[in-house]
């Protein structure tokens, strides 16, 4: 039972990083109307920088979090910017691939720098780990779970109560009105690119602080990971994010628990629990748990 | 002898929204009947629900002895149910001829075999049924055009090549979603004439939403009069024109007199 | 009715000729590509050969790619999985059975034959998921299909070798293999023909008969209702497509583009590892497609030339990169960038048709 419990709550510590990358898509999709391929790029870049700026420039940790942070906004505004906005008017499809150009390029790049090393964080937590009735869990998981659920608590108030969050929801509900009442779409649009790169750049941490050794090429691949989370939820529903990050990140981690249960299905088994969630999700509801179903307007 | 189209007690429901309250009317054979009504009135979803694009939540529409209800709209298409669209639904970097050969996808048979290996019944097949799309384009006034990708067309020209393409499907009803939207009074005075011909010439019923009062009243056999989606008037034009009801809707309760 | 009548002739008179000296030009121009198809075994050495054989199989698995993106309008990443199956197939139902690893020991002809059909089987089988999604999430979806090829690709050791990979058996067709024998040499015109000389005519006749049948596909009638459902998914239903079926047909065909492509990459290679049919390779063939101009078949088979021997054609002639940058890292920027330019830069109009 311990072990269910244990599994549970990384599985949930997870998923909370899940929902925070997909929370990510979700606010680049309902603003820009995009599929972000290039958001493992956009984890990759914050959690390189960040590593740098702490092993390398031997900066303080909180310095080297909100640089590494930064340097992901920026690029995120950048393609928006010069990439996404000259394409407006595109299908959706075709921006979409041209994000895929965008991750090659910066990923390739990456990768370059990182070669075979694995780049540790330089986290002030390390591998410590809380023993809570008779389970252990890693200081680094606690950290991420507590702020994974404030950015998340923050980010749907903002979203909610704000002047600048109601602008998105308006916008993205009707942009014809909302442009007419003065909300500029490329002023929206570029701050839901920016707060997505900052959100993918603290994913990025979380995935890159104990239990895994550092920030190597193979994390990208965990980033991936994220798609069919946001693709369970819906792609337009910023609560199907939450919880259709949480659902793949228990998928995944009880599968990898249970592993030894499940050896025939293969080594690794986990890597693929979260495409068979998604595409049996998909099966029962073609547009995620909570995603709009479509309308055919002719 | 049974109507052309039957619509019973059509309802549809999403969102919350009545688009569409228990509308009934009928179409007769050979006629040109129109629906009208102020904007949001269910014009547009009466349309998509007649050629399938939509499920009623409750009603029946009938071709004939056929119901359409339940059918997936490509098999409403084989039975001769061809309609225009409002925005225009052409492919716009394809030819004239293009879009139209696509009306007569219901009436061909090449598939990916016969296509991909370019057998001789393939070919026959292609070459009988340009030669059909030629002479439509033709009676449309398109025949110079027909190599012309769309998009570089005139509004008024990619219009025709919307009708033109609806045609193509060799229609048993012809729907034609605001046709004169956009056109100024010379050429809706055309469109009269051809949508007239074409009735003439093919024997179909046309039904057609509109909002332009000359074209509806000059040329419709009859007239549905459609507001917040229930049906508040049917009969001729003359009668429609007269009917204190449609005035309401249009003109709002102060300015009726009784 | 004259008037009609007068109208109709017009029309019929306007329709494009398709004589004149353009068309002695293009005549001309495959007549010269055909010849150096053949000759080429003669004259260029085995390096350009291998090269060659890598792009032939990506141009056929590429224009599979074409004709479910460029005309249908499916974004499939998922495309590197139907490529395992071929080269899979092919090697599993072609293989001689030893203790550990399945085979078939089917005639390498008939192995392959099975291999296309399988991946066609293997797409159409995909069609329920197709046929319900829209536009990226089936993007997405087809991802699952990578992954979770790889995974059993990985893990299912008989067939596949698992993580260290299988031979594939040399084809053979009517008595002549197409694999180096030991001690034999054939001797064509006073020039050795080997195992790349060989497969290079094979490649050559698959990807002509590819590139041919999706010209005439999407010249005719499946071609038009493809992009119908490409351009407007819910006025071609109403038109008469049946689009789920459709959609169906196009994971029907390019799957089996992909199978063949998958056993010419299998044959290429002469062994083959799970490594290679991961989401890389999936973006590899998007690449060829965008670069080739999404809709045109030509270009999608220069796409995939350009994509599949930039590495190797880079750490042969050029001897430093700028940086140090290794090849097959610059190539990847190369399309990375190529990707992102051209689809910044192309408007709709100006994409090329079939």
């Amino acid at each position: 039972m311990t072990h269910f419990l244990q599994l549970l709550v990384s599985g949930v510590s997870l998923g909370a990083v899940y929902a925070l990358l997909a929370l990510g898509f979700v606010v680049i999709f309902r603003a820009t109307e995009v599929v972000n391929f290039a958001h493992p790029a956009l984890l990759m870049v914050g959690a390189y920088f960040t590593a740098r700026f702490r092993t390398v420039d031997k900066l303080p940790f909180a310095v080297a979090v909100l640089l590494g942070i930064g340097v992901a906004m920026l690029l995120a505004f950048v393609v928006q910017r010069f990439l996404v906005q000259r394409m407006s008017g595109r299908s959706v499809i075709t921006v979409s691939i041209m994000t895929i150009g965008v991750d090659v390029l910066v990923q390739t790049e990456i990768t370059r720098r990182l070669g075979v090393d694995i780049l540790p964080i330089g986290d002030p937590w390390q591998n410590g780990a809380v023993h809570v009735l008779g389970l252990t869990v890693p200081q680094t998981r606690i950290v991420a779970l507590v702020l994974s659920v404030a950015l998340l608590a923050a980010f749907f108030a903002w979203f909610r109560f704000s002047d600048w969050g109601v602008a998105m929801r308006a916008s993205a509900e009707n942009p014809g009105t909302a442009a007419l009442m003065g909300i500029r779409r490329s002023r929206v649009a570029a701050l839901a690119w920016i707060i997505a790169g900052a959100l993918a750049a603290l994913a990025g941490l979380a995935l890159t602080t104990f239990p895994a050794p550092g920030l190597e090429p193979a994390t990208s691949a965990i980033a991936l990971r994220a798609f069919p989370a946001a693709i369970v939820g819906g792609l337009d529903s910023t609560a199907g994010a939450v919880v259709g990050g949480v659902l793949i990140g228990v998928a995944e981690v009880l599968a990898q628990g249970y592993a030894s249960e499940l050896a025939f299905l293969g080594l690794g088994f986990h890597t693929v629990m979260p495409y068979l969630v998604m595409v049996v999700v998909l099966l029962a509801r073609p547009t995620g748990l909570f995603g709009t179903r479509e309308l055919h307007r002719v | 002898m049974t109507v052309a189209l039957a619509v019973a007690n059509v309802t549809v429901r999403f969102a919350g929204l009545t688009a569409l309250d228990q509308v009934s009317f009928t179409v007769e054979h050979r006629a040109i009947h129109a629906v009208i009504g102020p904007n949001g009135a269910g014009k547009s979803t009466l349309f998509n629900v007649v050629s399938g694009a939509y499920r009623p939540t409750s009603g029946t529409v009938s071709l004939g002895t056929v119901e359409l209800t339940r059918m997936p709209p490509h098999r409403i298409a084989n039975l001769g149910v061809a309609r225009t669209f409002q925005n225009l639904a052409l492919l716009p970097s394809a030819s004239v001829e293009e879009n139209c050969l696509l009306g007569r996808h219901h009436l061909t048979r090449t598939g990916f075999v016969t296509g991909g290996l370019r057998l001789p019944s393939a070919r026959r097949e292609e070459r009988r049924h340009r030669g059909r799309v030629a002479e439509i384009a033709g009676f449309l006034g398109l025949g110079e055009h027909l190599a012309t990708p769309v998009g570089q067309l005139s509004y008024g020209d990619q219009k025709r090549v919307e009708i033109a393409r609806a045609l193509c499907v060799e229609p048993a009803l012809l729907l034609l979603d605001e046709p004169a939207a956009g056109m100024n009074a010379s050429e809706t005075a055309h469109l009269a004439h051809l949508i007239r011909d074409i009735r003439d010439a093919l024997g179909i019923p046309i039904l057609l939403v509109e909002h332009d009062m000359g074209l509806v009243m000059g040329i419709a056999d009859r007239v549905t009069v459609l507001d917040f989606g229930r049906r508040i008037a049917d009969g001729t034009p003359a009668q429609v024109r007269r009917n204190p009801e449609v005035l309401r809707a249009y003109l709002g309760d102060d300015l009726v007199e009784a | 009715m004259s008037e009609v009548q007068e109208l109709t002739r017009a029309a019929v008179e306007a329709r494009p000729t398709r004589g004149g000296p353009a068309r002695r030009y293009r005549a001309f121009g495959w007549l010269a590509l055909a010849a150096a198809v053949v000759v080429a075994p003669f004259y260029v050495d085995a390096f350009w050969l291998q090269i060659g054989l890598f792009g032939l199989a990506a141009a056929v698995a590429a224009l599979g790619l074409g004709l479910l993106l460029g005309q249908a309008g499916q974004l499939s990443l998922g495309h590197s999985f139907f490529v395992a199956v071929g080269a899979y197939g092919y090697t599993v139902l072609a293989a001689e059975p030893e203790p550990g690893q399945l085979g078939a020991s089917l005639p390498p002809v008939v192995a392959a034959g099975a291999a296309v059909l399988l991946a066609g089987v293997a797409g159409l089988a995909f069609s329920p998921i197709s046929a319900r999604l829209r536009g990226i999430y089936l993007g997405i979806a087809s991802l699952g299909l990578v992954f979770g090829g790889q995974h059993v690709l990985f893990n299912a050791e008989p067939l596949t070798g698992g993580f260290n990979g299988r031979n594939v058996p040399d084809f053979t067709l009517l008595g002549l293999s197409f694999g180096d024998l030991r001690g034999e040499a054939l001797f064509v015109l006073g020039v050795p023909f080997g195992r790349e000389e060989k497969l290079w005519y094979l490649g050559a006749a698959v990807t002509a008969a590819a590139y041919l049948f999706f010209r005439n596909v999407a010249r005719s009638r499946p071609g038009r209702a493809l992009r119908a459902v490409r351009d407007n998914e819910v006025a071609a239903e109403i038109l008469g497509v049946d689009v789920a079926r459709y959609k169906a047909y196009a994971f029907g065909v390019s799957s089996m583009y992909a199978g063949a492509g998958g056993v010419l990459l299998a044959l290429a290679f002469s062994r083959i590892v799970p490594e290679t049919f991961g989401v890389g390779l999936a973006v590899e063939y998007l690449a060829m497609v965008v670069i080739g101009g999404l809709g045109s078949a030509g270009g999608v088979v220069l796409g995939a030339f350009f994509v599949s021997s930039l590495p190797t054609v880079l750490e042969r002639y050029v001897p430093a990169l700028p940086g140090g940058i290794p090849p097959a890292v610059a190539a990847k920027f190369a399309y990375g960038a190529a990707i992102l330019l051209i689809l910044v830069k192309t408007p709709r109009s100006q994409r090329s048709r079939p």
